[in-house]
């Protein structure tokens, strides 16, 4: 090592040339709080001259340094600057935060031996303040290190009072406690902790008082951490958790042993707070709970662990190394919540299935069994909604009953199923049987009375229906039904040519319906049948008034017409209505109201929008508000009005573009029939629609719209599962040929894109290179290797980009999982 | 809380009495114009266990994963607030 002197800094810099400072300067700095600048021109400036005024700016700009410092934490050093401020400017050490300051650095010695050496030199109320800093260091001081304190300090003379109350709390003597508090006066520098110990008692007994009561002790107080503490503990449900990082070890453990918390399981809680701090996934949770389990009551752990397991059934390995082996029904029952979570339906489906045949094999467990099959019934006709219930439906819910015949909401739903499938047979069985075991339910007999009016048995619909007001005579429902009744029959009479029986039935229905809409159709229902034409007509024209607007009035005489065989046009000229005159936009709305009403597939509702279609069009262009207009769209959409959804929508559209259901509304309705023949621009406007309906929240027209794109682009189903099976169908079962009709149907860039979506970019760019950009060679190598290896999963649609369709599955796709991205149009293929 | 056991506050064996007992004394300690969002927990919760037919459908088929909140409140079930180490006491207020 070389010992070779260096040459010193002093003699090598040249010397500075010190500038005079200015008192001006010195101010300057120091209101500008730059105190280390004000402190060294205050500093020049006393040597000069010892002014009493550059002295008080010197004392000023190390106290304004020190509050710096002590502001960074850097405490310590605060201290050092303060006592040097001391030295130099003749300042008394105790003023200001100096006590303070002490105390937060652990020198609360030093600070007693301050405050007995100072006292008498500080104002009454500065040493009260002084007092009240110091309160909890005197507290817990030793005996020895407060001699030098005046005996006759509130400090000393409260002291005993205070400790035993402090004593008193960690025993949890409530009584000794609350006496000791009462002895500590209201001025006492140990004011704060009575008032602590007061909400510390009335926590054990009330949270909410405790909360009241830590609010008169002032923040920053000397026993702040204890106040912390309590704060933390008062705090309603699961806050607390998140607060425990705001206190130390110290102030946690506390929280703790207030709370009541055994040892063994504060590593549990402390982990918990961690979890949730943040989004806290099932599997964190579950892990966190299996690593604790031993410190948790008997059971919980592995009750709690089987809950989350349809959320990670991952972890279902490792669920016996820690909790003892499941058994079969128990590891069905996961799997199959686990699949109606992944929204996979066929997989929930084997699954409970499967659970099914276990739990009917015991026979006290068979009304179990009858509900997972009533709910695969119920998931199944959810996932087909709009359609009627399947076969297996009805077998499932026909087997459910076999196995629970009590449960009536089961027949009921079957009845219903039946009902939509047109299942007279099958019907009236069911029916009989739910109205032999519950003769006098209500809920039942309505059934039977709709079943009754759906086969246009009208008189035993009235019958039954009274049987329903016999038990529950205030039943809405039943009443419409019954009032339903008579009209149907009415509207059947008057089509037989039988107005006698026509009018009785509608007097009987008069008498059940209460709505303007139904006393108008009755209204109209007597104009038809009035002999007197003149009378006739005003009725109609009085129904008319009592659908409330011209265009619903239009529609309900046209809808009779249909019913009772009457010409709709001769009628409309009857009523006095003119077929030329656009209506207002709250008529048009009116009209979507009553269309919402009218069951889907009425061919007279058909027959009704065909003769107002003119109308309808005229509107379209009339300014709607933007919920109207929606409203307006779905009901036509629900009657399959493609034409006239698609004029409303591109209204719409026009006024709001880009609205993700308008979007779908114009789609739908411009391609719903013919799905496959929606163009790729077309198929990137519904896909950048979906992208700002789920953004949006909006998930009905997410799935409507997802629903489109997999019709359009005929996509079945996420690779990786099924699709073997689905290619089998196709022409040729030969991965080279199929590869080939797709090259011919699609053509070169859009099998391009496909190709590159399925084998991935990495794979499909680097292939890329190496053929030099040569795109027939290129496409030649992928068909080649596609061939060698299989197609991708997901390759075998190819029909989502063919128009016309070359290739038809020749089997019904297996259900198709939810979310279909539309084909990623790579723009940038083959630039070069 | 997800779990409608502990909402109304009954064992898992509970029956349908003892269910709509809980149910009543927690809709009158709780009713609507006081707090609406508890007292529709409440009704939530007992509306999915009523019956015993809805206790085998909540156990069947209820998804709802056990939240921290859940968690926590079980295993505080049973805890009652405790006093404070003395040692910690003094520790946290500056003692040696």
């Amino acid at each position: 090592m070389s010992h070779k002197k260096r040459p010193s800094k002093a003699s090598a810099a040249p010397p500075v040339v010190k500038k005079a400072v200015l008192p001006d300067q010195a101010e300057a700095a120091l209101g500008a709080s730059r105190y280390r600048e004000a402190i060294e021109d205050y500093k020049e400036l006393l040597k000069q001259e010892r002014r009493p005024a550059w002295l008080e700016g010197l004392a000023a700009a190390y106290a304004g340094r020190a509050e710096q410092l002590a502001q960074k934490g850097m405490v310590k050093e605060a201290l050092a600057l303060w006592r040097t401020r001391a030295d130099m400017c003749g300042t008394p050490l105790i003023e200001g935060p100096y006590v303070g300051w002490l105390l937060e650095a652990g020198e609360g010695e030093q600070a007693l031996r301050l405050l007995a050496g100072a006292t008498q030199k500080l104002s009454p109320d500065a040493q009260r303040q002084l007092e009240t800093q110091v309160a909890a260091a005197v507290l817990m001081a030793p005996d020895s290190a407060l001699t030098a304190l005046a005996a006759d300090s509130p400090l000393l003379r409260h002291r005993a009072a205070a400790q035993a109350a402090l004593a008193a709390f960690a025993r949890g003597d409530d009584a000794a406690m609350a006496e000791h508090g009462q002895a500590i006066p209201f001025r006492s520098p140990y004011r704060d902790l009575r008032a602590l110990l007061k909400a510390f008692s009335l926590y054990r007994t009330d949270a909410r008082q405790a909360a009241v009561a830590l609010t008169r002790v002032p923040a920053d107080g000397p026993f702040e951490p204890l106040a912390a503490v309590l704060r933390v503990c008062v705090l309603p449900g699961e806050a607390w958790l998140a607060s425990l990082h705001s206190l130390n070890e110290v102030g946690r453990a506390l929280v703790f042993d207030i709370k009541g918390w055994p040892e063994e399981r504060r590593p549990l809680v402390l982990e918990l707070a961690k979890l949730s701090d943040g989004p806290a996934s099932a599997a964190m949770l579950y892990d966190l709970l299996a690593r604790h389990r031993s410190t948790l009551p008997a059971d919980t752990a592995a009750q709690l662990c089987r809950r989350l397991l349809p959320h990670a059934p991952g972890r279902l390995k490792t669920y016996s190394a820690s909790f003892g082996a499941l058994c079969a029904v128990e590891k069905d029952h996961i799997l199959a919540l686990a699949a109606e979570l992944k929204r996979d339906p066929e997989q929930a489906e084997d699954h409970w299935l499967m659970l099914v045949e276990r739990l009917r094999a015991d026979p006290a467990q068979r009304a179990r069994a009858a509900l997972v099959l009533r709910r695969l019934a119920d998931e199944r006709s959810r996932y087909d909604r709009g359609r009627p219930p399947d076969e297996d439906a009805l077998a499932w819910l026909a087997q459910s009953l076999e196995l629970d015949p009590e449960d009536r909401a089961t027949h009921i739903t079957l009845i219903r199923a039946l009902r939509v499938r047109s299942e007279p047979k099958e019907l009236r069985k069911c029916l009989e049987a739910a109205l032999a075991r519950f003769p006098d339910d209500a809920e039942v007999l309505l059934e039977a009375v709709e079943t009754a009016l759906a086969s246009g048995a009208f008189r035993k619909a009235a019958a039954l229906a009274r049987r329903v007001l016999k038990l529950d005579p205030i039943n809405p429902r039943v009443r419409t039904v019954v009032g339903h009744a008579h009209l149907s029959h009415a509207r059947k009479q008057i089509a037989g040519r039988n107005p006698v029986s026509a009018r009785r039935e509608l007097d009987e229905a008069a008498q059940w319906l209460r709505t303007n809409a139904d006393h108008g159709s009755i209204k109209l229902l007597r104009g038809l049948i009035d002999e007197r034409r003149e009378e006739g007509d005003a009725l109609l024209r009085a129904g008319l008034a009592e659908m409330g607007c011209a265009l619903v009035g239009s529609f309900h005489l046209v809808l009779e017409a249909s019913y009772t065989r009457h010409d709709p046009k001769a009628l409309l000229r009857r009523a006095g209505i003119e077929r030329n005159v656009v209506p207002a936009t709250s008529e048009v709305v009116a009209l979507a109201h009553a269309l919402n009403a009218a069951r889907v597939g009425d061919k007279a509702v058909q027959t009704a929008l065909d003769l107002l279609s003119d109308v309808l069009r005229g509107a379209a262009a009339e300014q709607f508000a933007e919920s109207d207009q929606l409203v307006v769209c779905e009901a036509l959409h629900r009657h399959n009005q493609r034409a006239m959804v698609r004029r409303y929508a591109e209204a719409a559209l026009r006024r709001w573009p880009a609205r993700p259901v308008f979007v779908y509304l114009r789609a739908s309705a411009a391609y719903g029939a013919n799905p496959w023949r929606m163009p790729q621009r077309e198929l990137l406007v519904l896909d950048r629609a979906l992208e700002l309906a789920q953004a949006s929240g909006d998930q009905r027209t997410a799935l409507r719209l997802d629903d489109l794109l997999a019709a359009a682009t005929g996509h079945i189903g996420l690779p990786g599962e099924d699709d073997d099976d689905y290619l089998d169908g196709l022409p040729g079962n030969d991965a080279g040929t199929m590869l080939e009709m797709m090259l011919a149907a699609l053509g070169e860039d859009a099998f391009l894109d496909i190709v590159r979506k399925q084998l991935g970019k990495p794979v499909f760019e680097e292939m890329r290179r190496d053929l030099g950009g040569n795109k027939k060679q290129f496409i030649r190598a992928l068909i080649e290797l596609l061939g060698a290896i299989g197609p991708p999963p997901g390759l075998g649609d190819a029909g989502a980009y063919a128009d016309p369709l070359p290739i038809v599955p020749l089997k019904p796709p297996p259900r198709r999982k939810r979310h279909t991205a539309p084909p990623d149009m790579q723009k940038d293929l083959f630039d070069d | 809380m997800t779990d409608p056991y502990r909402v109304l506050g009954v064992a898992d064996t509970a029956d349908d009495e003892a269910i709509r007992a809980a149910y009543l004394a927690a809709i009158r300690a709780c009713p609507p114009e006081r707090d609406r969002l508890r007292f529709e927990r409440v009704r939530a919760a007992y509306e999915s266990i009523s019956t015993e037919r809805d206790r085998w459908a909540h156990a069947l088929f209820d998804v709802a994963a056990p939240t921290v909140q859940e968690v926590l409140e079980i295993l505080s079930g049973d805890l009652r607030p405790g006093c404070p180490d003395e040692q910690r006491l003094y520790r946290l207020l500056g003692g040696r």
